[in-house]
C-alpha cells in the first residue's frame, strides 16, 4: 500500500448566530428555573449556537449556509482556490435535503466541480469516517488535495411550540446536548509549513447486536404525520458505554502508532456534553496531554465536532507534538480515532 | 399532597416508576431507572404541585424518597 504522508493543511469552522445559554433557552422554551440549574449541574454544557433564530422562529443557515463558510475559511487559510481541490467529503447526520446532497450544493457554491464528491450520512464518527476516506483517496494517488467538511444543524427538530416538559426524557435531553456549526479541513499530500501528518485513522462498527444509543427519523408525504418519536436517545447506554469505547480507541491508537501515553502532547476528547467528556478525559488518563474540548462552549456539535477541536489544535501544535482525536458515535456504535503528527 | 403516600403516588404517576411505601427508604440512586432526569422531572412536578421553587441543590441533598417529600413539603 502507498504510504506516502497525507498533512493536514488547514481547518476552518463557522458558529451560526449568537451563543445560547442555559438561562435563554430555560426561557425560551418556558421551563422552570430548575432546568436551568439542572444543565449546568448534569449537561455541564453551557452555550450553543443554533441555525434557528429562538425570538423569530426562523431558520437563518442552512447546512449549505453553513459548511460553505467553514469550507471557504479553510480554503483561505490554506492558501488555496476551488480549482486546488481534487476530492470532496462532507458528512452529517442533518442534511438540508436528501437529494441534491448537500456536498454537492456546497462544491456549487465553492466553484468546486469536475471531481469526485461524497456525502456519509453518519454521527458523531461521521467525521472521521471523512477524514479517512479522503485520506485513502489521497494515498492512492493522482490526487493532490481534498475538502473534509463536517456540518450539523438542529433547525428541522427545533419546534418552538412544542411542551418541552412534556416531551420524553429520551428526546428532551437532545435539545439541551446539541448545537449547531460547520467546520472543514483541507488534506494535502504537499505540506505547507509547520503542519502536522495525518499518522493514523482508525474507525469501525462495533454495534453487533446491540440496540441503538441513538435514533433520528426521517418523514415523507406518506408517515410525516407519524406520531413516531423524532429523535431518542438512551443516554444511559451512552454514559455507560462511551467511556470506555474512547479508551479501547485511544490504546488501538498508540498501539498501531507505537506511541506512549506520555508522547500525546494534544487530546481531542469525545464531544457529548461538559460533564460527560470531563468524565471520559479523566478514564483516558493522560495527564501530559493538552485537552482541546469546545463542547461546554458550543454544545455537540455532531459531525462538526472534530473540526473545532482540530482548529484550536493547528494553532497550538509546534514541531515535535503530536495529537490525539477520539470520537463515539452511539447510534449503531461506532468508535474512530486519529493521530496527527508536525515533524 | 400532604402524606408520604400521597407523594409517592404522585411519584408513581409523573415518573412512571412504581414505588410503594417500602421504597420511601431506599436511597434514589438504587431505585430501577433512577437518573437525573427523574429528579430534574420530579422537582419540576413538585414545584408545579407547590407553586413555588424547590432548588435543585437541595432536591441532591435528598437521598431518599422520603427525604424529598420532606423536602416538598417543608419548602
Amino acid at each position: 500500500m502507498d504510504r506516502r504522508d497525507i498533512h493536514v493543511l488547514a481547518a476552518g469552522t463557522v458558529l451560526p448566530g449568537p451563543p445560547v445559554d442555559n438561562a435563554e433557552l430555560t426561557r425560551r422554551f418556558s421551563m422552570p428555573p430548575v432546568w436551568e440549574e439542572w444543565i449546568d449541574t448534569f449537561v455541564g454544557t453551557r452555550r450553543r449556537h443554533l441555525a434557528t433564530d429562538l425570538e423569530t422562529g426562523q431558520v437563518r443557515w442552512s447546512l449549505a449556509d453553513m459548511g460553505e463558510a467553514a469550507a471557504s475559511r479553510a480554503l483561505q487559510t490554506a492558501g488555496l482556490r476551488a480549482g486546488d481541490i481534487d476530492l470532496m467529503v462532507l458528512s452529517t447526520a442533518s442534511p438540508d435535503l436528501l437529494m441534491p446532497a448537500t456536498v454537492n450544493v456546497v462544491a456549487d457554491r465553492l466553484g468546486v466541480d469536475g471531481v469526485p464528491t461524497y456525502q456519509l450520512q453518519s454521527g458523531c464518527c461521521g467525521a472521521l469516517q471523512a477524514l479517512e476516506l479522503a485520506r485513502t483517496m489521497l494515498s492512492a494517488g493522482g490526487r493532490r488535495t481534498a475538502l473534509v467538511v463536517g456540518a450539523e444543524s438542529c433547525a428541522k427538530h427545533l419546534d418552538l411550540t412544542v411542551d418541552v416538559a412534556g416531551l420524553p426524557a429520551s428526546e428532551q435531553i437532545n435539545g439541551v446536548l446539541f448545537g449547531d456549526g460547520a467546520g472543514a479541513v483541507v488534506l494535502g499530500t504537499d505540506p505547507l509549513p509547520g503542519t502536522p501528518v495525518l499518522r493514523g485513522v482508525t474507525q469501525r462498527l462495533v454495534g453487533l447486536g446491540r440496540e441503538p444509543g441513538q435514533l433520528v427519523e426521517w418523514f415523507g408525504r406518506a408517515d410525516r404525520h407519524t406520531d413516531r418519536q423524532a429523535v431518542r436517545e438512551d443516554y444511559k447506554a451512552i454514559e455507560e458505554s462511551v467511556p470506555p469505547m474512547a479508551c479501547e480507541v485511544l490504546d488501538e491508537l498508540l498501539d498501531e502508532l507505537d506511541w506512549k501515553e506520555t508522547d500525546v502532547d494534544f487530546l481531542l476528547p469525545p464531544q457529548l456534553g461538559g460533564r460527560m467528556t470531563e468524565r471520559i478525559v479523566a478514564g483516558l488518563d493522560l495527564p501530559g496531554a493538552t485537552e482541546v474540548s469546545l463542547v461546554a462552549d458550543i454544545g455537540n456539535t455532531g459531525n462538526a465536532a472534530p473540526w473545532f477541536q482540530l482548529e484550536q489544535a493547528l494553532s497550538r501544535m509546534r514541531e515535535g507534538d503530536r495529537a490525539v482525536g477520539i470520537a463515539v458515535e452511539s447510534s449503531k456504535w461506532i468508535k474512530a480515532g486519529f493521530a496527527l503528527e508536525v515533524c | 399532597m400532604t402524606t408520604l403516600d400521597e407523594f409517592l403516588d404522585f411519584v408513581s404517576r409523573e415518573l412512571g416508576l412504581d414505588v410503594t411505601t417500602h421504597d420511601a427508604d431506599r436511597n434514589v440512586d438504587e431505585l430501577p431507572g433512577w437518573d437525573s432526569m427523574f429528579l430534574l422531572t420530579l422537582v419540576t412536578a413538585l414545584e408545579q404541585q407547590a407553586g413555588r421553587r424547590v432548588l435543585l441543590a437541595d432536591a441532591l441533598q435528598a437521598s431518599t424518597l422520603r427525604d424529598v417529600h420532606k423536602l416538598a413539603v417543608d419548602a
